[in-house]
């Protein structure tokens, strides 16, 4: 069995704060990590892998640089990974995201069994990019999946929907996005990353993927990204301060809200 | 494809820290290796840092010596230096109270740094990192070293890295990974100040220097100021207040771009008041009117804590055992009255590295084999300016004036005056009782360039998996309640993280606010208290200290 799983660089955005004067991102000291969730995604297929005889390939499009996200998949656990950069693959939107990678998913393996994804990225906060592949390449999608199964062509899914789990049945291929839920990724080996250094990961653009140009990068992106701003900040609320003696701290919070209406 | 079966993991060389010292050392053997050519192919070298990415856990001012450089860099990569600013304009202050300085008319000889680039460490270490990377060095981040391994003989032969996914029980987790082995021709020990395999090494080995050795905690901030051109360069060292008369501190303001100004403050750690709050000394630094004139308009963005190694030339240790060196902080190699290490770092690194590609080329990580790098370092500049400076810092412990003429003296005789060593007491002995009349220091409002302790400690950035074993040890619970009688628990007032809390007569430990600077291993009054690692990729996570 092959799962691809699709995994993206992004900024740490625990630590990303916008320059008020210019909306930006003021990246200064914003380290680039694994999308979180792409982790849960990997550490499903790598379950798999633990019980079946599975390759798991990671897949990442970016600069030259996310180069390091296959090599920490591969230092997980991950057998190969497959690079997809190229100038005409920048700016992006998620439409031609998901035609790049849909392209790149038919060239790496026409009979792939899964191709997994986080349930989004942190970064744009979309959820477009899974289900768009499972457009791109014709097949089935589940979403939110926090557990899955696979025997004889067939996998079983519980997924996380608003009003409960839903347990999906079907026959590969199939696209699945995963959530947190679905387990705690493993760490990395030492040995695992002696190893992952030393692969040889390829590096497909436009050319190697038979890519039509007009349909890549900003070029070939439907949506446009016509303003950034921040949401304006705040006012400052009312604190309590609680260092000194926290009981009269909560005794004025209850007093407030009594006051409001909002608590009896 | 399973990787367990390669175990142990083997390399060449392996460097425990991946901090300017490592990577220098690291640098000049296979630069060195590939200068001389040969047949032999270079060796694998591998680093092991315990950050997640490098650079996260170094912390300095800084200005730095150019003198490190040399035999390192070329010229080429000297001006590619993630620096934003030269030292310009300079200045040296005496604080005598909260509102009055005295400008020192001439900067002392021995200070200038006219010249010197001016930047930060995490960056200059990440460049260094870049660069041994391109010599073929692999660097492998949240990987501590957690156990030195050893053969029958002594001889160091690889380490054991920490173990992960233990919970706070020290049971295992659904991710349980346990510690691997790494064996290696030679360890290259770059732990930094206070690192706990150098530790273990010279206590085994009996590699102990003459004295103990002595540390200063410093802290630090960045702070982000409305845009001054004309002030980029520009930087100022203070000593006096909020110091005693018997404790050596000192503060510095370096205005390494028009927007970006570092200020720290380092506070002996042989101090004797237990009152002594160090985040509170860093606040009362900043706000007397030498120093707030620098941060004007200002805003804290960053702040992390560190020690710094300033026993000096005494407390140097042996810095190579059979198939083990020991380079930078770890060895105490900083001159202790600039306070300036990364140029030692980085000049013990090159003469290392040197030793190292002859040993590799020999065939031979015995001591004796590496006794070169010591007897190089003997000979170096390294050597000549801990000399210089080997007398300066124990005379401050008894009182500043002392501490200032032996600095003027030994400037004036090249160190050699005082001949004799000038006694110093281990820190943790130094701490006196606390009094029982002792006034409150005065209030300073919490304000953007002067934030609290726990915003200050936010923007550290620190984390740590909270289900793991606490990584802070406390040997003996009596003893707390002892020293909340005599001392008042100083570990509250010590800690730049606020890790400790007294809680009726209970310390409670956040270990997840600790920012690894171990001030707590050192300064405890009892030795009471044990820094261990704590699950490799936590801690701090400094990008522009």
């Amino acid at each position: 069995m092959h799962i691809i799983v699709c995994i993206k660089q992004v900024p740490d955005t625990a630590n990303v704060r916008i320059n008020p004067e210019t909306n930006t991102l003021m990246r200064e000291g914003v380290e680039s990590i694994v999308n979180p969730f792409d982790d849960y995604a990997l550490e499903q297929a790598l379950q798999l892998k633990d019980r079946h005889d599975v390759r798991v390939t990671a897949l990442t499009m970016g600069p030259p640089q996310a180069e390091v996200v296959l090599r920490e998949a591969m230092a997980r656990g991950a057998d190969d990974g497959v690079l997809l950069t190229d100038r005409a693959f920048a700016g992006a939107d998620t439409w031609a995201t998901s035609y790049v990678i849909a392209q790149a998913i038919k060239k790496l393996n026409p009979k792939v069994d899964m191709v997994l994804f986080g349930k989004q990225a942190i970064d744009g906060d979309t959820a477009q990019v899974g289900p768009g592949v499972s457009e791109f390449l014709k097949y089935p999608l589940v979403t939110y999946v926090r557990s899955m199964t696979v025997a004889d062509g067939r996998y079983t899914a519980e997924t996380m929907m608003d009003e409960g789990i839903d347990v999906v049945e079907g026959s590969l291929p199939v696209v699945m996005t995963v959530v947190k839920e679905a387990a705690v990724p493993r760490f990395a080996r030492l040995g695992g990353w002696m190893h992952a250094k030393q692969a040889k990961i390829p590096r497909w653009g436009v050319k190697e993927l038979k890519a039509v140009p007009e349909l890549c990068g900003l070029g070939g992106s439907p949506t446009k990204v016509v303003k950034i701003f921040a949401p304006p900040v705040k006012a400052g609320g009312v604190r309590m301060d609680g260092r000194e003696l926290p009981s009269a701290a909560v005794q004025a919070v209850v007093k407030l809200l009594q006051e409001k209406g909002l608590a009896s | 494809m399973s990787h367990a079966a390669d175990n142990p993991l083997q390399t060449d060389i392996l460097c425990v820290g991946g901090g300017i010292a490592s990577l220098s050392t690291t640098l000049a053997l296979l630069r060195g290796l590939k200068a001389r050519g040969g047949d032999k192919p270079l060796p694998r070298v591998i680093i092991l840092e315990k950050s997640r990415a490098v650079g996260n856990h170094v912390l300095s001012g800084a200005v730095i010596d150019p003198a490190g450089f040399d035999g390192l860099l070329t010229a080429d990569e000297i001006k590619r230096l993630p620096v934003e600013a030269h030292v310009g304009k300079e200045s040296f202050h005496f604080l005598l109270d909260d509102r009055r300085s005295i400008g020192i008319p001439w900067v002392p000889p021995m200070m200038q740094a006219h010249g010197y680039p001016l930047g930060s460490l995490t960056k200059l270490t990440r460049y260094l990192a870049t660069l041994c990377e391109q010599e073929g060095a692999e660097i492998y981040c949240g990987f501590s070293g957690a156990e030195l391994l050893q053969d029958a003989n002594g001889r160091v032969i690889g380490v054991k890295t920490g173990d992960k996914g233990v919970d706070r029980d020290g049971k295992p987790k659904s991710n349980f990974t346990p510690g691997e082995e790494i064996h290696a021709r030679v360890v290259v020990l770059g732990e930094g100040a206070c690192g706990r395999l150098v530790g273990r090494l010279i206590e085994k080995h009996g590699l102990q220097g003459q004295r103990p050795q002595s540390y200063a905690l410093g802290l630090k901030e960045v702070i982000e100021v409305p845009a001054d051109e004309t002030r980029a360069g520009e930087i100022a060292h203070t000593f006096g207040y909020p110091s005693d008369l018997t404790t050596y501190g000192g503060g510095f303001v370096y205005h390494i771009s028009a927007t970006q100004v570092m200020v720290g403050y380092a506070y002996g750690l042989d101090y004797s008041r237990s009152e002594a709050d160090m985040h509170r000394l860093f606040r009362q630094f900043k706000a007397h009117p030498a120093i707030a004139s620098h941060l004007t308009g200002g805003k804290a963005v960053a702040y992390g804590a560190k020690v710094i190694p300033e026993g000096g030339l005494y407390a140097v240790p042996s810095l190579v055992a059979d198939g083990a060196v020991i380079v930078g902080d770890s060895g105490g190699l900083l001159d202790s009255l600039r306070i300036k290490g990364i140029h030692m770092a980085m000049q013990s690194g090159r003469l290392a590295g040197e030793a190292l590609a002859t040993a590799w080329l020999n065939d031979d990580f015995s001591r004796k084999s590496l006794q070169a790098y010591e007897d190089a370092l003997h000979r170096s500049e390294v050597w000549r300016q801990l000399q210089r400076v080997k007398n300066v810092r124990a005379p401050f412990s008894k009182h500043m004036a002392l501490g200032v003429m032996s600095a003027g003296c030994a400037w004036l005789t090249g160190g050699s005056l005082p001949w004799w060593m000038v006694p110093m007491e281990p820190d943790h002995t130094a701490l006196k009782p606390l009094r029982a009349d002792v006034k409150p220091p005065p209030s300073i409002g919490i304000a953007p360039v002067s934030p609290d302790r726990l915003t200050d400690l936010f923007m550290s950035g620190t984390i740590h998996d909270e289900d793991q074993p606490c990584h802070l040890k406390i040997l003996d619970r009596e003893k707390c309640v002892e020293c909340i009688k005599v001392y008042g628990a100083p570990c509250q007032r010590f800690c730049p993280a606020e890790v400790y809390r007294l809680e009726g007569d209970h310390i409670h430990i956040d270990f997840s606010n600790c920012l690894h600077c171990k001030t707590c291993e050192i300064k405890d009054p009892y030795r009471n208290i044990e820094w261990t690692l704590p699950q490799a990729g936590d801690g701090p996570r400094y990008t522009r200290m």
